[in-house]
């Protein structure tokens, strides 16, 4: 490969990286070292002109791990790809799919992305290489943003359909007679972004799948899945889980990667005491401005949608005079379509300079030339922080990626072990397809689909005993045949919604004009954080006051305005044990449980924040009916000659502490994102009667966290342990179990204690 | 996970309490259901069909209206929802013929799911013995259910036999009877144009939740008013096509309830445009309201232009342009812009752009031309269209001379 002249973002890189005052906010820099590109012959028996038309693309040869994926797929063999951004992952399942087609136009193929944006990013991929390689390929998207005068020529012709899990959930399978000569002709089913079918939304792709298989097998297909996904544990496992079925695992990545500086960034320590350091908020302004500046395509990842639009606003401040607002834009799942698009296309020509993004774009969007990429706090996973870091880099010239640590634990922990980072193997992707609450639910819809025989097993051997319930619920009727046969008349796909517990979604709207016009939506559960009554809702960097909400409707009213605070909810926790199904009483640690819990949550309060100064200005009260969820915890009751040395006031801060470092070390030991698992400590429980630390799935349902967790309880507390002793801290910082001013001036030493006595 | 039953856990989430397990379906349901209704069962090589026949006279004028017409198969289908989707079954076809003075109905009732691919065969061989059919609102629903419930048993064969001729008379029924009677829903027009008086009926919407209580064990009986609506439903289809023969051979004359503008539409797309414009000038005449008038002398201005009688277009407008108003500068502006558009004659245009103007003039100092707003905005739209034609038929003027030599070219 030729060496290409240095850029400006070259230039600026070196010259950011060579500033004295940046060196003592860098808690690690490791270089990457470009690497070679490695090649594999052409395929003996693909298409002629589909090698033509790579050919004229420039690719003289395909890497390693396309031709390996190439030979799973065109030889019948389930296969997933792993291998980092902008590897050419893309091509793996491009190449089987449009060689069959090649050969066989009959042929046809079902590809699945997670979000609309990168269904349509891959339209215009796979119709620019049909295109070069004179292959009259019928291919569309079809989502919620579909023409309907397109749908039904998609429904009768499309050799490609690219769609979502949620649109087959709920558009296409029901209405599979429809779609029957893709299903009869489906030789490959893609799923792309493998790695965002975890947790609660995998397991219902997991079920999606059954379904999709079910209807498949009606209309004699039998197609190959081809999965690709960003790295993580186990990607084998996932898609074996996911799909039921035996795959392969294609990893050796044969991509070429230009050099690559990697930062770890700890803001400085703004109060000793409290263990509260600078705002990685601010850090990342300060570093993206720094970058945009020098001529570097930058991109930061925030991790709220509140954070994104207000660094947003912070700099459109700096870079964006009035009446050019369009060089920092603002992308977040909000958005509606023609504002994302156009977001989209200024990134790839240019136009735009610095985009702030939440998770939405952390997912493979091929947005061309972004030369750095700042994540502004942890991402929760390992897997998403080498995905957003991925976002950064191109095939020679350096790039730049840099993760800002927040006060919070485990970005401290981070911090202070990078090794963690660069090192352990990142996340399993753990699922649960036979959750009882999202098995039900395919259980219905799949019945809808085609009528279930008494045989028939979907996903468990327990499938006659659900379909009797059912049946005794009044979905279905077991006829003459032993068939059960939907007989209801309403519609059970459009019951349940793939992403969430909660169905519904709440819309905004903007009453500032005359007339009435959709700002976006929230999903129902960020919605009393987001748009409660008196609250700042920020759009694009407008500031909205939300005058109404209206629960039942779903809708929130929202009028322009301008402020210098934003708002801040507080969420209050309440759990109930409603089903014990193990326990277990082990000394030195204590007592532990395992069952069914209803966690109840409820946002109480919000606060005012002022802008740049983070003091708060003022406070309000929330009125918004309780939520509820249903879900599966593991709990722990400390002995109690440990726990009655002290006073509750001690003891509740201690416990509050205890939870806090139980769910940073929790979230390592299940290599687990620390939002998945929900932690709440009680003094007195009223299950337990004594002091009593709850983990549980924050998932309707469970998806085997806590599970897993309850046989990791010693290891867990041993974990927890060392955590605290290693800390540096006096008494406490949120790297380890809060500050004193939340656990109480002795609440670090009485952490400290309660471990010590619990594995003595 | 394993310490407490599969069922425990279920009723832990199961979000209502179970109803009370329905008593299994006696042995004979089928037989029961046979005798219930007098049908016949027809067993065929696939399985056993259920058919319920009877037959209605008609009055003999309605049966000769429809001589005009292909023999048809009128169709109707009864299912257990609204949604197309997979899970939505047939489960009652009616098909009638007109055979001699009768209207003869035959319903297939499916006695339970198993029985479907049977019935579906037989209901689409019996419409396959047709070359027409005919339904209301088929055309998004009932033949699109038809369709998709063969596909799902596998039955392209007879997909491909049926009928390829459909006629559904839901648009026409909307184009002639939606605005007066404020609805186009079958049970509008029975009520209001057929006559016709249901004595006892079953509300659409009850219709699946009848079903489904039979199929658990429910009576027959609640099925008997589904039967009757699905029976009157396929009658009425044959009166309304015969109606509908009746007013486009000048029955329009006399009707009592019809919206005179589709009703122009109609004819004009059967072609018959002097009867067209026959019936908008006698509702022109009728009509008390400017508006409505002006509206009828739009349709049939357009479709005029679109059959290409672009003369007679301009005529229409020309007679609205002959008392001084504001409707009157109105008419002159469409002539002006037939005169443009269809005819190339820029002139003309502009004359009747002028006389739009002057027409506009009178009827304001006359005081008729309603609101000073209404005046202002057609004023304002006179002048535009008059100053452009102004300046092109200039442009166009100048060109010519200098074309015809630079003789008198001015400096």
């Amino acid at each position: 490969m030729l060496t290409a002249p240095p850029s400006n973002a070259d230039q600026a890189i070196a010259a950011l990286l060579a500033d004295p005052m940046m060196s003592p906010l860098i808690a690690a820099h490791r270089e990457l070292e470009p690497r070679p590109p490695r090649h594999a012959p052409w395929p003996a028996r693909i298409d002629p002109r589909v090698v033509t038309a790579l050919r004229a693309r420039g690719i003289d040869a395909p890497y390693t791990h396309q031709a390996s994926a190439y030979a799973a797929a065109s030889g019948g063999r389930n296969v997933v790809v792993v291998t980092p951004t902008a590897s050419g992952k893309t091509l793996c399942y491009n190449m089987p799919v449009l060689d069959a087609i090649a050969k066989d136009p009959a042929a046809r193929a079902l590809y699945l992305f997670p979000t609309k944006a990168l269904a349509a990013d891959q339209l215009v991929e796979l119709r620019a290489l049909a295109n070069a390689a004179a292959i009259g390929l019928k291919t569309h998207t079809y989502d919620g943003d579909t023409p309907p005068n397109v749908r039904s020529v998609v429904r009768a012709a499309g050799q490609v359909v690219i769609t979502n899990p949620d649109m087959l959930h709920a558009a296409i399978l029901p209405h599979h007679t429809k779609w029957f000569k893709l299903f009869e002709n489906l030789q490959f089913v893609v799923i792309d972004e493998l790695h965002t079918y975890r947790g609660l939304f995998g397991s219902h792709v997991a079920n999606v799948v059954r379904r999709l298989r079910r209807i498949c097998r009606h209309y004699g297909a039998d197609p190959v899945f081809i999965c690709a996904s960003a790295t993580i544990a186990n990607p084998r496992e996932l898609a074996e889980r996911i799909l039921e079925a035996p795959v392969e695992l294609v990893d050796d990545n044969g991509a070429p990667s230009g050099r690559k500086h990697i930062l770890v960034i700890n803001p400085p320590v703004a109060n000793e005491q409290l263990g509260i350091r600078g705002s990685a908020l601010l850090t990342g302004q300060h570093l993206a401005e720094r970058l945009i500046r020098g001529g570097v395509q930058t991109i930061a990842f925030a991790r709220s949608r509140t954070a994104v639009e207000v660094l947003t606003s912070y700099l459109r401040e700096t870079f964006a005079p009035p009446g050019h607002p369009h060089t920092i834009r603002g992308y977040r799942g909000g958005y509606l379509p023609n504002e994302r698009h156009a977001i989209e296309a200024g990134l790839r020509d240019g136009r735009v300079r610095g985009v702030v993004a939440t998770n939405a774009l952390e997912l493979g969007i091929d947005i061309g030339s972004l030369d750095a990429a700042i994540s502004i706090g942890y991402p929760g996973t390992i897997a998403s922080t080498w995905q957003q870091m991925g976002r950064s880099g191109r095939r020679a010239g350096t790039s730049l990626s840099a993760l800002i640590c927040s006060s919070a634990p485990i970005d401290q922990f981070l911090a202070a072990h990078p090794a963690y980072l660069f090192d352990s193997s990142p996340e399993h992707g753990l699922i649960n397809p036979d959750n009882l609450h999202v098995l039900l639910n395919h259980l219905r819809a799949s019945s809808f689909e085609l009528p279930v025989p008494a045989a028939e097993r979907f996903g468990i051997d327990e499938t006659p005993m659900l379909l009797d319930v059912l049946e005794e619920d009044g979905y279905l009727r077991r006829a003459e045949d032993d068939r059960y046969y939907w007989s209801h008349d309403n519609f059970p796909a459009s019951d349940f919604s793939l992403r969430s517990g909660a169905p519904e979604n709440v819309v905004i709207v903007d009453t500032t004009g005359d007339r009435h016009r959709v700002l976006g939506e929230v999903d129902l559960f960020a919605a009393p954080l987001l748009v409660h009554e008196k609250a700042i809702y920020i759009h694009e960097g407008v500031q909205h006051h939300v005058d109404r909400l209206d629960w039942e409707e779903r809708k929130a009213y929202v009028t322009r305005t301008d402020v210098d605070y934003y708002t801040d909810a507080d969420l209050g926790i309440t759990l109930k044990v409603l089903e014990v199904f193990e326990e277990a009483e082990e000394p030195p640690a204590g007592k532990r449980q395992r069952g069914e819990v209803m966690v109840a949550w409820k946002v109480t309060m919000f606060k005012k924040i002022k802008f740049h100064t983070h003091e708060n200005v003022g406070w309000g009260s929330i009125s918004i009916p309780e939520q509820e969820m249903h879900t599966t915890a593991c709990w722990l009751v400390p002995p109690a000659e440990l726990v009655n040395r002290y006073d509750r006031d001690t003891l509740d801060g201690a416990l509050i502490g205890l939870a806090r470092v139980a769910r940073t070390t929790g979230a390592l030991l299940l290599m687990c994102d620390p939002r998945d698992l929900g932690v709440l400590a009680q003094v007195q429980a009223p299950f337990t009667g004594r002091p009593t630390l709850y983990l549980y799935d924050a998932v309707p349902g469970g998806v085997g966290l806590t599970e897993r967790l309850f046989t990791l309880i010693d290891e867990l507390v041993r974990a927890c342990r060392a955590a605290v002793d290693s800390c540096g801290c006096a008494d406490g910082c949120p790297a380890c179990v809060g500050p004193a001013i939340e656990v109480g001036a002795r609440g670090k030493a009485t952490v400290a204690e309660l471990l010590a006595g619990m594995t003595a | 996970m394993m310490s407490r039953t599969l069922a425990d856990r279920l009723a832990a989430i199961r979000d209502r309490a179970p109803a009370p397990r329905p008593a299994r379906t006696d042995d004979d349901r089928l037989g029961r259901l046979a005798r219930w209704f007098d049908a016949r069962t027809d067993v065929t090589e696939h399985g056993t069909v259920l058919v319920v026949e009877r037959s209605v006279a008609i009055a003999t004028e309605t049966a000769e209206l429809l001589r005009l017409h292909e023999p048809a198969a009128y169709f109707d289908t009864e299912t257990t929802g609204l949604s197309t989707g997979a899970g939505t079954v047939i489960f009652l076809a009616g098909v009638a013929r007109l055979v001699g003075g009768r209207v003869t109905v035959r319903q297939y009732l499916l006695p339970d799911y198993p029985y479907e691919p049977p019935l579906l065969r037989a209901v689409a061989a019996d419409l396959a013995s047709s070359t027409r059919i005919v339904t209301y609102n088929g055309r998004t629903f009932d033949l699109p259910m038809l369709v998709a419930r063969l596909t799902v048993h596998g039955l392209f064969r007879e997909q491909a036999a049926l009928p390829a001729a459909h006629d559904d008379l839901l648009p026409d029924a909307r184009r002639l009877f939606r605005r007066p009677l404020g609805g186009a829903r079958l049970a509008d027009v029975e009520s209001g144009v057929l006559g016709v008086r249901r004595t006892s009926d079953c509300p659409g919407s009850e219709v699946p939740t009848r079903y489904f209580g039979y199929l658990r064990g429910g009576s027959p009986d609640i099925l008997a008013d589904v039967l009757d609506h699905n029976f009157q439903d396929v009658v009425s289809l044959v009166l309304l096509e015969a109606e509908l023969c009746r007013l486009r051979a000048g029955g329009w004359r006399e009707a009592p309830v019809l919206d005179p503008r589709g009703m122009a539409l109609d004819l004009l797309r059967a072609g018959a445009v002097d009867d067209a414009l026959e019936l908008v000038e006698t509702a022109q005449a009728l009509t008390a309201d400017p508006a409505e008038g002006n509206a009828l002398r739009r349709v049939a201005a357009r479709l005029l232009i679109a059959l290409g009688q672009v003369e007679r277009a301009e005529e229409l407008w020309t007679l609205a342009t002959r008392r001084a108003s504001l409707d009157a500068a109105t008419a002159w502006i469409e002539v002006a812009r037939i005169r443009e558009r269809h005819r190339a004659d820029l002139r003309g245009a502009m004359e009747a752009a002028a006389a739009a103007s002057r027409v506009l003039d009178v009827a304001f100092a006359l005081g008729r031309g309603g609101s000073m707003a209404e005046v202002g905005r057609t004023r304002i739209v006179v002048e535009r269209r008059l100053r452009r034609l102004r300046r092109w038929v200039g442009a166009a003027e100048r060109r010519a001379r200098f074309a015809a030599g630079p003789v008198g070219r001015v400096a």
